[in-house]
């Protein structure tokens, strides 16, 4: 259920200045219907039980449905009690139950709002939105609007983020679609699709290695649940026991169960990963990027424009053979970047080279290798634990373990050579890249205006070797990307070359 | 060879020694206390999870530790004097600091959020203090130890006062 481009327009915002006062808002009331049947599987137990107690008499049946009709009733209390508005330059989340609390977000806070719907929802077309304000950590000063209807959603994200922006006096600049200074004219919603997922390509997900152990935590929640429940079924807690012990002493079983889990790894591991990317697709609104994703719960959320700086493209081991890679957004002030700022699930890495390309900005140089030195070190970092380890077993005269380190420093020499293979750092006069890693490799691409500085590291064995690490630190993502164990005239050469002001006046003289 | 750059204009204040010996000599006793006491449970606790040449000599430890240790109580506090410089010219923060390893920061002034000035319990005791610059990120962030008092609150202030005057607010 995605909006298509027959969206209605956007209703006209309330005027921005703040003086007039906006009537608050209340969430729809179709959310009556939602929150009990959300409740019902925490009230199944303690209805069936005084029913159970009660023999079914009358009585029994008048205090279950007294339990119904009182969550009911504190449904509709909250729903009464909560009202929401965009007040000024300020959202406003008011609930006045016995005190009164106003929880208010300044627009100028606000860095992305994310709209879900999940099934139920769905049914009824609400959605649930979230403000991010980029507070660091805690969820407390996030915003929830949990069941406004979706043509009110989309109103609301186009209001928070609009005037998010011009609240803060950002300039429209290359944002085509005008960020409107807050009048009344309402810009109609302008929507490019960049890409659409096609399914496919959900094939990729299990080389990414995600919900591999979906199997497995799908069969301990369900122990869990007949351990729970077992109690209230009426067999008691034996039987589960008991079942353990027959297993336990029918080794064949188990072990076959194991091998059935292990087997249903990447295929259950694959239809979770589908199921939480189906249908996947990028998009552009106003000045947003929308990344929408999801089968049963339909998850879209929206990063400013203005405040993506660059992107990272991270590919393992198994990926890298099929030419596949993941792409997220580098955001300032989005927490948990890496599931919030996904553009992509796993795709061709030509296609997602373009895509970010397309919706963010090329990066067009080359990456630069680093020197042998590099390459010496990044080998006997890989060896070295194995060598210790095999020594250390030798001596106490643990032969097995100690071969089976030694194995582990030969392939140590394998990953020391790839993890050289993937450094490099590069700069195409408007962003700056740097890569790194093996297992997971990543490389990340940053505008230029997002450095805030740099910091450059050099332990001594590095200065024995003539290398040094250059931290470009960006206020976004991770905060600092580094250029691992460039030459020393490179390293420095490279910061020089992205920001020369900063650099040239401290070199040496040549 | 050496990295490419030159030293920072300002060493830190004299006194920076006295603290960075006071620091090292604290942590000297913390391990040398704590290897101790673990070696006193093993030689104690009779298991012998260990092979016997070491539960044997156990005692060996902390001593080793504490005859290695030594040195560095002069040598880190010195060697920090010869590394540690900063400088502010050209609106850059440009400062080196480190020992064994080696550590070069560059701040632009016009990408500094906040600027503090601190003082840690030794630090009031010998009059210096420490200047921490924040800006949206912490790899370019940092902070130059060991200033003296009057100095850091000047740089403090000089900062503080042009950062505000270029705010640049791309991130």
């Amino acid at each position: 259920m995605t909006d298509g481009p027959g969206h209605p327009p956007v209703p006209h915002p309330p005027p921005g200045d703040g003086a007039l006062w906006v009537p608050p808002a209340r969430l729809s009331p179709l959310v009556l219907l939602i929150d009990p049947v959300r409740m019902l599987p925490s009230l199944f137990l303690p209805l069936a039980g005084v029913l159970f107690v009660g023999g079914f008499s009358p009585s029994s049946f008048i205090w279950a449905l007294l339990a119904v009709v009182g969550s009911v009733g504190y449904a509709a209390v909250r729903w009464a009690t909560f009202t929401y508005r965009v007040a000024g330059d300020r959202l406003e989340l008011t609930r006045s139950l016995v005190s009164r609390s106003v929880k208010t977000i300044p627009l100028d806070r606000v860095r992305g709002v994310d709209v879900t719907t999940p099934p139920l929802h769905r049914l009824f077309g609400l959605a649930v939105v979230r403000v991010d304000t980029g507070a660091s950590g805690s969820g407390k000063q996030e915003g929830e609007l949990d069941g406004v209807p979706l043509p009110e959603a989309e109103r609301l994200r186009e209001i928070l983020l609009r005037r998010s922006r011009t609240v803060r006096g950002d300039e429209p600049g290359a944002v085509a679609a005008g960020a409107a200074p807050a009048g009344p004219s309402a810009v109609p919603v302008r929507e490019r699709v960049y890409v659409r997922v096609p399914w496919y390509w959900l094939l990729y997900g299990p080389l990414s290695g995600a919900f591999l152990f979906a199997p497995f935590v799908l069969a301990g929640g369900a122990v869990g649940l007949v351990f729970q429940w077992g109690n209230e079924l009426g067999f008691g807690d034996d039987l589960p026991i008991a079942v353990g012990e027959w297993l336990w002493q029918r080794p064949i079983v188990l072990v076959l169960i194991a091998v059935m889990l292990v087997l249903a790894m990447p295929v259950a591991g694959g239809v979770m990963y589908a199921v939480f990317n189906w249908n996947f697709t990028l998009l552009r609104r106003d000045s947003s990027l929308v990344a929408e994703r999801g089968l049963v719960t339909r998850r879209s959320v929206a990063l400013e424009h203005a405040r993506i700086r660059g992107y990272e493209i991270a590919d393992g081991l198994l990926e890298r053979r099929a030419h596949v890679v993941r792409l997220w957004a580098i955001v300032t002030g989005l927490g948990d970047s890496r599931t919030r700022g996904q553009l992509l699930p796993v795709t061709p890495r030509k296609f997602a080279t373009k895509v970010a390309a397309d919706a963010i900005g090329p990066f067009e140089a080359g990456l630069r290798p680093h020197p042998a030195a590099a390459r010496r070190r990044r080998v006997f970092r890989a060896v070295a634990p194995g060598v210790v380890l095999a020594a250390v077993a030798f001596a106490f005269g643990w032969v097995w373990a100690g071969l089976v380190a030694l194995a582990a420093a030969a392939l140590g020499v394998a990953l020391g050579l790839d993890r050289y293979r993937s450094l490099g750092h590069g700069y195409d006069g408007a962003r700056l890249s740097v890569r790194s890693g093996s297992l997971p490799r990543s490389q990340a691409v940053v505008e230029r205006r997002a450095v805030v500085g740099w910091t450059v590291r050099q332990t001594w064995f590095q200065r024995r070797a003539s290398v040094l690490t250059v931290v470009a630190g960006v206020g976004a993502g991770s905060g600092g990307y580094p250029a691992i164990d460039t030459g020393e005239e490179q390293g420095l050469r490279f910061a020089a070359e992205v920001t020369p002001e900063w650099i040239t006046p401290f070199l040496k003289p040549e | 060879m050496t990295a490419p750059l030159r030293d920072p204009a300002h060493r830190v204040s004299r006194r920076a020694i006295t603290l960075w010996a006071l620091e090292a000599l604290i942590g000297f006793v913390l391990l040398v206390g704590l290897s101790s006491l673990a070696a006193s449970w093993i030689a104690g606790s009779g298991r012998r999870f260990l092979p016997d040449w070491l539960t044997d000599h156990v005692w060996w430890v902390p001593v080793a530790l504490a005859v290695v240790e030594v040195p560095f109580i002069v040598i880190e506090p010195l060697w920090r004097y010869a590394v540690h410089r900063w400088e502010l010219s050209e609106d850059v923060v440009y400062a080196r600091s480190g020992w064994f390893s080696r550590k070069w920061v560059f701040v632009p002034v016009s990408r500094i959020q906040t600027v503090d000035k601190e003082q840690g319990w030794f630090e009031r005791m010998l009059g210096l203090a420490t200047v921490e610059i924040r800006t949206a990120s912490h790899a370019g962030s940092s902070s130059i130890e060991g200033l003296d008092v009057a100095v850091a609150a000047r740089l403090a202030e000089d900062l503080a006062h042009r950062a505000h005057q270029l705010r640049d607010d791309a991130t």
